[in-house]
């Protein structure tokens, strides 16, 4: 039931990150990732301070801490999902199972992102979660249902579209996004999403028990928590909560291992003697965590090496002049540790400029948003990607602090430009250029056109000092192709 | 008669029946001509929905445009995410007034959209168009965000700059279309007024259409043919337009247009920023045309006192 409810708000957050008509989000729509200790944990590592965003984590801390790994199977959204899909995805039954690699993955992520590399978006579950969301499922499923009304549309008679278009628009405004989205990366996003799912034929719930690492640092905290489940062994003559067990809580001697627990609570149910119970209770730790000491420190130089191997990329001695990121961001290096890959900052762009990164930035990067102004250009008086970050990796911006935020400079390609090269007017860019003093001006000059008649010609030019690099200018140049205005993150 | 063979190929086209667009090839007969001439209604004072009222009355009262059961089509100008002080797009309260008119005239149907150029939910919301529009509470009134679906490749047979452009089905197929601009500075086409807002009703890249753009826009205006034309003054962007965005950039006029004819209308609206109706090329090509009337002298110019 909780499950159900946590899914229903999840999705309805989903949906709500988007304008609302309103300037600022009415919805704590990131507070998934500010739930997740993870989260604060990586972001406390690489920023070295302590963020106040991430405040709510301590709730689930403190959940953990009475209550033991409950979150996983209460509240987590992708469990749910897990779960549900068992439905559609036989579990296996296989005993195939590595508990400590989730424990590995943990220490990786947290010494590396110590170290100013941020893998956990790689990792985490609500970040593959909600982008493969973003960037795939959403999408598809907007695609899917546009093309079945559209056709009713275009190719029905009108009779049946009148009863089909009322649907359509009510699906509209409850149900599907405002607009269809586009993304980079959608088929990456999706599989990653989809192998989640996939390795549930390992056994159920493959992906929490073996390799979540929030999961993992969920066991660590539960050890000490106080409502544990008794007895701490499976019966010997009976066995029936270790086999059905979705977590496989119990190690080789039969021993129930607290940590594995994610408090289904199904146990309850199918003892035939009824003598499982959930109780309070102070107890010592009847088994060991489930990683050894070679795995331990292999994972952990492990989590030293890629630091020190993303530092010798000579990835970090170029710049790239197409990576624009959005407006708020920190610098780019503490960007990069700060940010954890979610995507709500290209979900809730309004213009879907924002795009993930692939190798651009090699693998430290991917997933990072940029700026693709030929897609979309940032909108001036919008500021909600700046709310929706979770980490800060993105700072709060005010509407009076965006509009002074430089994210880049517009230039001029003049071998592309109508004026320049082609002497036909055009300063289409001028007129989108929304800064109140405009960056974008224009001199007018006496020239001759192609045949070599005398015209007077606006010619424009970019005032550099005053220009944000919103990309309208890009987004709007008629040249067809790349446009002759272009915005660079180092000019 | 010429107009509903062209309807009939739009919905063909729109059905998918037909592949070559829908070929417009009306003459404009009724303007331009020295017989004919235009009264041209002019309104100053601070309270818009009386003057609106009185401008309408002054042209025969709205049931002179808009039969019972009408589609009608009120066409402002939403372009931009600024609000309404700062002059971008047409008043709230102009749009609702006309908005109101219609339905008082027993129109069956009021749409109300702009293709923008910002985002359209902001420009909507902020224009203060949408919020106005909301509370008038008449099922008949629609406010609508723009369709894709909805875009009509059209063969401009007489078109002299441009010969085929998609427009939106509804401005089309309208009974009635009011064309609600608001007057102000554009950098490139000097002024945006009347003309200038069939910009809001077509498809494609419009920027392709800045080149030689008076031209083009009086080619486009024979197709969208407003029945009346509404130019709200009340505030108009006289530099960095068309979106300006710096109240110092803002003169607050106090001045509603009214016209029947659509290039008297804009030739008015041009005195108002001190120019002369000539130095606006899409008024000269649109006369040239016979889109209407451009010389003020050959036209009623009436003053309503408040």
């Amino acid at each position: 039931m909780s499950q159900l409810i946590c899914l229903v708000v999840f999705l309805f957050l989903f949906r709500h990150t988007d304008y609302t008509g309103n300037d600022t989000m009415p919805y704590a729509v990131n507070i998934l990732f500010r739930l997740d200790p993870l989260v604060l944990a990586t972001i406390t590592l690489a920023q070295k301070t302590f963020v106040t965003l991430l405040w709510p984590s301590f709730i689930i801390i403190g959940l953990t801490l009475f209550f033991g790994r409950c979150f996983c199977s209460w509240i987590c959204p992708l469990g749910t999902l897990i779960d549900g899909s068992g439905h559609f995805i036989k579990p296996g039954k296989s005993k195939f199972s590595l508990p400590y690699l989730k424990y590995i993955i943990l220490i990786i992520v947290l010494i590396s992102s110590g170290f100013g590399v941020q893998l956990l978006g790689f990792v985490d579950p609500f970040s593959l979660l909600v982008r493969g969301m973003v960037f795939s499922i959403d999408p598809i499923i907007n695609y899917l249902v546009s093309l079945v009304f559209d056709s009713v549309y275009k190719m029905g008679p009108a009779a049946l579209s009148d009863y089909t278009e009322p649907v359509y628009e009510w699906l509209k405004i409850f149900v599907l996004p405002f607009k269809q989205s586009f993304f980079y990366l959608s088929f990456l996003s999706f599989f990653l999403l989809v192998f989640i799912f996939i390795m549930e034929f390992f056994g159920k719930r493959f992906w929490c028990k073996n390799l979540c690492p929030l999961g993992g640092l969920l066991a660590l905290i539960s050890r000490v928590s106080v409502f544990k489940r008794v007895p701490i062994r499976s019966c010997k003559n009976c066995e029936l909560c270790e086999t059905k067990c979705r977590m496989d809580a119990f190690d080789k001697d039969h021993k129930f291992e607290f940590e594995e627990c994610n408090l289904c609570m199904d146990c309850l149910e199918f003892c035939p003697d009824q003598i499982t119970s959930f109780k309070f209770a102070i107890q010592k730790n009847n088994t060991q965590i489930n990683i050894n000491r070679r795995q331990m420190i292999s994972a952990g130089l492990i989590g030293l090496a890629l630091p020190v191997l993303s530092r010798t990329n000579a990835i970090s001695k170029t710049a790239d002049d197409d990576l624009i990121r959005p407006p708020g961001a920190l610098d780019e290096t503490l960007f990069l540790a700060s940010c954890v890959r979610c995507g709500e900052c290209m979900k809730v762009c309004i213009n879907n400029a924002l795009q993930p990164l692939f190798f651009e930035k090699s693998m430290e990067g991917m997933f990072t948003p940029k700026l693709v102004p030929r897609l979309g250009y940032c909108e001036f008086n919008c500021t909600l990607c700046t709310q929706v970050c979770p980490t800060g990796a993105l700072s709060r911006l005010n509407v009076e602090q965006k509009h002074a935020f430089v994210i880049g400079k517009a230039y001029f390609d003049t071998n592309k430009c109508l004026v320049y090269a082609q002497k036909k007017s055009c300063i289409v860019c001028e007129e989108h250029c929304p800064t109140h003093d405009k960056a974008i001006k224009f001199n007018e000059i006496k020239t001759r056109d192609i045949q070599g008649n005398l015209l007077v010609l606006k010619q424009p030019y970019v005032k550099e000092e005053l220009c944000i690099g919103c990309g309208i200018c890009e987004h709007i140049c008629p040249v067809p192709g790349s446009s002759a205005i272009r915005v660079g993150s180092s000019v | 008669m010429e107009r509903r063979k062209f309807l009939k190929q739009v919905s063909l086209w729109s059905a998918g029946i037909i592949i070559t667009p829908p070929v417009f090839n009306i003459t404009p007969k009724l303007f331009g001509s020295p017989l004919i001439k235009p009264d041209i209604i002019v309104a100053k004072g601070d309270d818009y929905t009386s003057m609106l009222t009185q401008v309408v009355e002054s042209l025969g009262g709205m049931k002179a445009f808009v039969k019972k059961g009408d589609k009608v089509v009120v066409k402002p100008n939403i372009g931009w995410d600024r609000s309404v002080e700062q002059g971008a797009n047409t008043h709230p309260m102009v749009v609702t007034q006309i908005a109101k008119l219609c339905l008082d005239a027993g129109a069956s149907k009021v749409i109300i959209f702009d293709r923008t150029c910002n985002e359209e939910r902001r420009c909507y919301n902020n224009s203060g168009i949408r919020p106005a529009l909301k509370k008038i509470r008449d099922k008949r009134l629609r406010i609508e965000y723009i369709d894709d679906r909805k875009f009509v490749s059209v063969n401009i047979k007489n078109g002299k700059a441009l010969k085929e452009w998609s427009f939106y089905k509804d401005a089309l197929e309208a009974d009635c279309y009011i064309n609600v601009p608001v007057a102000k500075h554009h950098s490139l086409s000097r002024l945006s007024i009347g003309l200038k807002n069939v910009m809001g009703v077509i498809g494609g890249w419009r920027g392709k259409i800045h080149f030689k753009l008076g031209a083009k826009l009086a080619d486009l205006n024979t197709v969208i043919k407003p029945d009346l034309t509404i130019v709200d003054a009340t505030r108009v962007i006289v530099r960095n337009g068309p979106q300006g965005g710096d109240l110092n950039d803002v003169k607050i006029l106090n001045t509603i247009v009214g016209c029947v004819d659509p290039v008297a209308a804009d030739a008015y609206a041009t005195t108002l920023f001190d120019l002369e109706p000539n130095q606006i090329k899409s008024t000269v090509e649109a006369y040239k045309r016979g889109l209407g009337q451009m010389d003020l002298t050959k036209c009623n110019i009436r003053y309503l006192k408040s």
